[in-house]
């Protein structure tokens, strides 16, 4: 039997390979929607009390089999020179948050005071999460006046922005007061990461939904007509956005071993995968039917910016080649889907190596689906320092995962040519100019690999016997990365082994790896630190799960895409 | 108020590091009012007391000279409890071996109960502390209390000993929810607000990578 190694760290963990990776059976959104079907959850809309101007609320409640959930929507009346996706925004279309179990009539209004205000609000151990979301106000004029004049919305103009509204902030896990994870994590249905948020947005798509009908429904009544139906298909063909800024940047460096853990389970997966010796017909077909589903997804992901713009144009260059490799290719000989791997690691861009590393793990649910089960994390054990740790074992440690940062001249401008930072307004994180603004007395601790390297130079003098609690008792300063360097130790996907504050860093690259873990597709970068996707595009409403489409939906349909 | 204990982590780390703690402090300070707080006690009120006390002085004044003396003392008189503590959790084999860790002077000492927590876990036996009036044993995930409400606030300890393996009895469950008051937030809050970068034109302009309006 062939032995396939885990990949590298050295080779996964680079930014511009994260900054890449494509969803899989192990990503958050469809870890949920195979949970929900399987389990048979039973979904109703028990609330929907919006006037003719769009504002009120409704209710949309989950029930499992041992818990209901209820997302509470207040939908606004937004003056458009309010609406900005960014954390400092004080105002939305829509506001959200997910209750533990069924509000009463008490719940809601007291929810009312604060969720519209989001951060200004306050809210308490019954709610999971906290959200906004805009209008694409695009599509949803479009949409709006399409159904109240009687007609369809075009196909064409709902397929060039993906969704009617994108979230711009899905808080959970204790935010603004909410329950903490640790309430929550021992219940089997939020075992696995962001199920809560995964939820969150999946019943917020339908509740937008229902909501650009009712609007359609009002209009047409205004000239007493009687509007359209939104199309079913057309429906499921949109999905939730997400305007997303840096925030989620930050969140993959403070949370190391949950990002190790996710990133793991992938890697996991894709090694039993190419280890697997022979493929079998069944296998091989679903493998090839998905392939031609996810060029759909391809050849309609559109970008203007230019960065994605090349990866987009060397993907479908990608999706050329393996094509033809495919026509040659003996999938039925052993080891096919390693050989496959090894050609798109040799052949292919990143994003196409990614792509294909994603893909493969389709037909093999049974092996790897249950590794899912990993991918959360419980810091307590990893966040105490190993005192007794030798100076020595240290300085090899740093040498092993941090060899990049080491050999990086630091003094250099262009290396440390950025700073991350906090803003007193709404406490937006942001990236800026370390030499050309006043911002480096408010660095955050978001540069690992500097920090470690200055790290290895401080102990350069201390003898390998040393211990690490006496070198932390003199040089507290450096108590952050060292606990950095142990936690990698132990969790080697831990750590972006790339430097975050180059003059050349692309914040995006981490957004795309995080997001790409939820689940999302057509990443569609606004700028360098700034990325639109969609959620749940494709995917059947609650009221419509089944067993049979709660997994593959991610691919669109092809008698679908080409109708 | 109740708070969820993630944002009194949150706001701990940042006031911590606004008071001039390195940020791998400022953490240990923010998991242990975390872990105090989840014990029902004040965790804020005694880390701003903390802050106030400790604001920006050299960390080296309030540290113990060196982690092998018989009793661990500050060239200050007046221990941090949140870097002895850290320490205190460093040295966990060290605590097994000797059998006790005797410290002088430690100011706020329930600050540092926490810290035995990550040395029980460490070690895997419970650890203990004691002090005037009071005695606290954990084993990383409950805690016992045997104390007296005067030596639980006291402003500092002449003489706190920590010793593993120890007794647990009378076990007190965390509770994943706190009561903070306004006042200690407040003052947290301040120390937190010198973390955060002052608001400028050019800042939200160019910080965040977006524009001010969505309307696309």
């Amino acid at each position: 039997m062939t032995k396939v190694s885990c990949r590298d760290p050295n080779l996964v963990m680079r930014l511009a390979r994260l900054g890449s990776i494509h969803q899989s059976r192990l990503s958050f959104m469809r870890i949920l929607t195979r949970r929900m079907a399987r389990e048979g959850w039973r979904f109703e809309q028990t609330a929907f009390e919006i006037d003719a101007s769009g504002v009120g609320h409704a209710v949309y409640t989950a029930h499992g089999p041992d818990r209901s959930y209820s997302l509470i929507a207040f939908a606004h009346d937004l003056p458009a020179e309010k609406r900005s996706d960014r954390v400092i925004a004080e105002a939305w279309d829509a506001t959200f948050t997910l209750f533990d179990g069924i509000p009463t009539l008490d719940d809601i209004s007291r929810l009312s005071q604060n969720i519209p205000l989001q951060e200004a609000g306050r809210v308490s151990g019954t709610e999971l999460s906290v959200s906004r979301a805009n209008r694409s106000v695009r599509l949803w004029e479009h949409v709006v006046s399409a159904l109240a004049s009687g007609k369809q919305p075009s196909a064409d103009q709902i397929d060039a922005v993906g969704y009617l509204m994108r979230t711009t902030a899905v808080y959970g896990s204790g935010k603004l007061g909410a329950a903490d994870r640790e309430m929550i994590a021992d219940r089997p249905e939020f075992h696995a990461p962001f199920q809560v948020e995964m939820l969150s947005v999946y019943l917020t798509r339908w509740f937008v939904t229902d909501l650009v009908q009712h609007m359609a429904n009002i209009r047409a009544a205004e000239t007493g007509a009687t509007a359209e139906q939104l199309d079913a298909d057309l429906a499921r063909s949109m999905g939730i956005g997400n305007s997303t800024g840096l925030g989620m940047a930050p969140f993959l460096l403070n949370h190391p071993v949950l990002f190790n853990n996710w990133v793991a389970a992938r890697e996991q997966a894709i090694q039993a995968v190419r280890q697997v010796e022979w493929a079998t017909d069944e296998d091989i077909a679903l493998f090839k039917h998905l392939l031609d589903r996810s060029k759909q997804t391809i050849a309609t992901w559109h970008s203007e910016h230019p960065i994605q713009i090349d990866k987009l144009s060397a993907l479908r260059a990608d999706v050329v080649l393996v094509t033809s490799y495919l026509v040659q290719a003996d999938l039925s000989a052993s080891h096919p889907w390693d050989a496959l791997y090894r050609w798109a690691e040799e052949t292919l861009s990143l994003e196409g190596q990614e792509w294909i590393a994603s893909l493969m793990l389709e037909p093999y649910g049974a092996l790897v689906d249950d590794m899912s089960s990993g991918m959360a994390a419980d810091n307590t054990a990893t966040f105490r320092i190993a005192g007794a740790m030798s100076i020595g074992d240290l300085r090899a440690l740093l040498a092993d995962v941090y060899t990049w940062a080491i050999e990086t001249n630091w003094a250099a401008p262009e290396n440390k040519a950025r700073a991350w930072y906090v803003s007193e307004e709404k406490l937006e994180p942001r990236l800026g100019e370390r030499f050309e603004e006043p911002i480096e007395e408010y660095e955050q601790p978001l540069a690992p690999g500097r920090d470690a390297a200055a790290l290895f130079n401080a102990l350069a003098h201390w003898p390998d016997e040393a211990q690490v609690s006496d070198f932390l008792l003199r040089h507290p300063e450096h108590r952050h990365v060292l606990r950095r360097a142990q936690i990698v130790g132990r969790a080697p996907y831990a750590e972006i082994r790339d430097n975050t504050i180059s003059d050349r860093v692309l914040p995006i690259d981490m957004l795309r790896c995080k997001l790409a873990f939820f689940g999302a597709t057509k990443f569609d970068p606004r700028s360098d630190r700034w990325v639109r996707i969609c959620m749940y595009g494709n995917a059947p409403f609650p009221l419509e799960l089944t067993q049979d489409n709660a997994d593959f939906w991610v691919y669109p349909d092809q008698e679908e895409a080409k109708a | 108020m109740s708070h969820s204990l993630n944002e009194i982590e949150a706001m701990s780390k940042r006031a911590g590091r606004g008071a001039g703690l390195s940020w791998g402090l400022a953490e240990e300070a923010a998991k242990g009012t975390r872990w105090l707080s989840a014990f029902g006690f004040p965790g804020t009120e005694l880390l701003a007391d903390l802050l106030e006390l400790n604001d920006r002085i050299p960390p080296i004044d309030v540290s113990p000279v060196s982690l092998s003396a018989e009793v661990w003392h500050a060239p200050a008189r007046r221990m941090s409890p949140l870097i002895a503590g850290a320490s205190l959790s460093d040295c966990a084999v060290r605590l097994l071996d000797r059998g006790t860790i005797t410290m002088e002077n430690v100011s706020l000492p329930l600050l540092a109960v926490p810290f035995m927590g990550g040395a029980a876990l460490r070690l895997g036996v419970p650890v203990a502390v004691e002090w005037v009036g009071a005695r606290l044993a954990t084993d990383g995930k409950q805690l016992c209390v045997q104390a007296s409400p005067e030596a639980l606030e006291a402003r500092q300890a002449q003489k706190l000993v920590f010793s593993a393996p120890a007794d647990m009895s009378g076990r007190r469950e965390p509770v994943l929810r706190a009561d903070v008051s306004e006042e200690s937030w407040d003052r947290l809050a301040a120390f937190a607000h010198r973390t955060f970068a002052p608001a400028t034109e050019e800042s939200r302009l160019r910080g965040a990578g977006a524009g001010l309006s969505d309307n696309d």
